[in-house]
């Protein structure tokens, strides 16, 4: 059986944080569980912001050609997306949002041109998650990220499948002091890929030719 | 002096939807003999994003050299800030998004070394705008734009009670706005309010 291919995407300006520190222990949980890790630092690739131009609502491309075009590839060729940003102001990073912003070529495919197509297993058997920390603990403290994660899982066609989010980081003095949200973070690594593995079990292999298909 | 309205054209696009609407509003305020109007398209400047490493909390001021650090004055000085966006993703552009992330500096002032943002008369007297168009239709496209706005304006000293809203939902495409039933109308109407609100809190 080909194995779970899972991709971390940290959106953190800066390294091994809190933040990177929790995609760190989803990352090793999901290995353990039998999957291919990889993981790509935002701040480490060049590329450009949305220029709104809607070239891609006419052509189905995206005009800018950087280090994005070949990520978003990836991503769809990957089992299990999770994509990791601090709460910066409320809400995910510049950098993060920057990158969520240019799926705006995969959202016209889906939705004006109708190229691209998800079908209910293809979705069931593609796994996204949000990984976040905050500084405060107010309640509301990732309620405007869930929006844009929602947006962007349904256009990459994956199930926005969990949060591995944790707040209060100012109170807790880091990420490592936290009494759960490690151990939950490379718990809900081994979930997903399992789940996975389990979807594929029960319904045989996946089809070849893994990115979305095309009509 | 006139107050001074410091305006934000966020979007990568120019002259698109959202500063159409923030443009209606500056004429609007612009008629006043005691209002000037100041825009800043961030498509014309350069402001970098945060890069998280906090040393604000303790300098007080941020490590990187842009042109944030004349915004920064403006920002400060501004009796009215307006701050236009469209929605992507659900959410404000990754432009607007790094200038909002940049007033780290003026959250780590307010909070961490509780130092005044603006002088304490000022305090009450600054009024916010967030101008916004989306492209879809739904109820809750504008939501989480508003709690980074909201943020953007409470480490400015703009508290929630003196903010004022302007958004157009199910505008998508370059110059849709124009043709939109009621938002001429609704931006007239946003400046009218922003004066006699300004006019108001500085009596």
């Amino acid at each position: 059986m080909e194995p779970v291919t899972v991709l971390g995407i940290s959106g953190s300006p800066h390294r091994h944080g809190n933040t990177e520190t929790l995609l760190d222990a989803f990352l090793d949980g999901s290995r353990e569980a039998g999957g291919v890790v990889d993981k790509v630092i935002l701040r480490d690739l060049e590329y450009a912001l949305c220029r709104g131009c809607n070239a891609c609502h006419k052509t189905g491309a995206c005009v800018i050609e950087d280090a994005l075009i070949p990520l978003y590839d990836r991503i769809l060729a990957t089992d299990v997306v999770a994509l990791a940003s601090p709460i910066y102001t409320m809400g995910i990073t510049a950098e993060m949002k920057g990158f969520v912003d240019r799926a705006q070529y995969l959202w016209a495919q889906k939705y004006i041109l109708k190229t691209r197509y998800y079908p209910g297993e293809h979705i069931r058997r593609h796994k996204g998650l949000f990984i976040s920390t905050a500084g405060t603990g107010w309640e509301n403290v990732f309620s405007s990220a869930f929006p844009i994660m929602t947006a962007f899982f349904d256009i990459v066609g994956f199930e926005y499948y969990d949060n591995v989010i944790a707040k209060d980081m100012d109170r807790w003095e880091g990420i490592r002091n936290h009494p759960t949200a490690l151990s939950e973070a490379r718990e809900k690594g081994r979930k997903a890929v399992g789940e996975i593995l389990r979807l594929r079990g029960a319904a045989g292999p996946s089809p070849p030719g893994k990115p979305a298909q095309t009509r | 002096m006139p107050y001074k309205v410091l305006a934000f054209a966020t979007s990568p696009r120019r002259h698109g939807n959202s500063e159409t609407l923030l443009d209606w509003v500056l004429a609007g305020m612009a008629q006043e003999p005691d209002f000037a109007t100041e825009k800043v398209a961030l498509d014309e400047v350069t402001v970098n994003p945060c890069r998280g490493c906090n040393a604000c909390e303790v300098l007080n001021r941020c490590v990187q050299r842009d042109d944030m650090d004349i915004l920064h004055d403006k920002i400060v000085e501004a009796d009215c800030m307006i701050f236009a966006s469209p929605i992507y993703c659900l959410g404000i552009c990754a432009e607007g998004k790094a200038l909002i992330d940049r007033a780290q500096v003026f959250r780590s002032r307010k909070y961490v070394l509780k130092l005044p943002v603006v002088p304490p008369e000022r305090k009450g007297k600054r009024l916010g705008i967030f101008i916004s168009a989306a492209g879809q239709n739904w109820d809750t496209v504008f939501d989480g734009a508003i709690m980074s706005v909201k943020c953007f304006f409470h480490v400015t000293e703009i508290a929630d009670t003196d903010i004022l809203y302007l958004l157009v939902r199910g505008v998508d495409k370059a110059g849709e706005v124009e043709t939109h039933p009621t938002a001429r109308e609704e931006a007239r109407a946003t400046a009218r309010k922003a004066v006699e609100r300004i006019r108001e809190m500085n009596r």
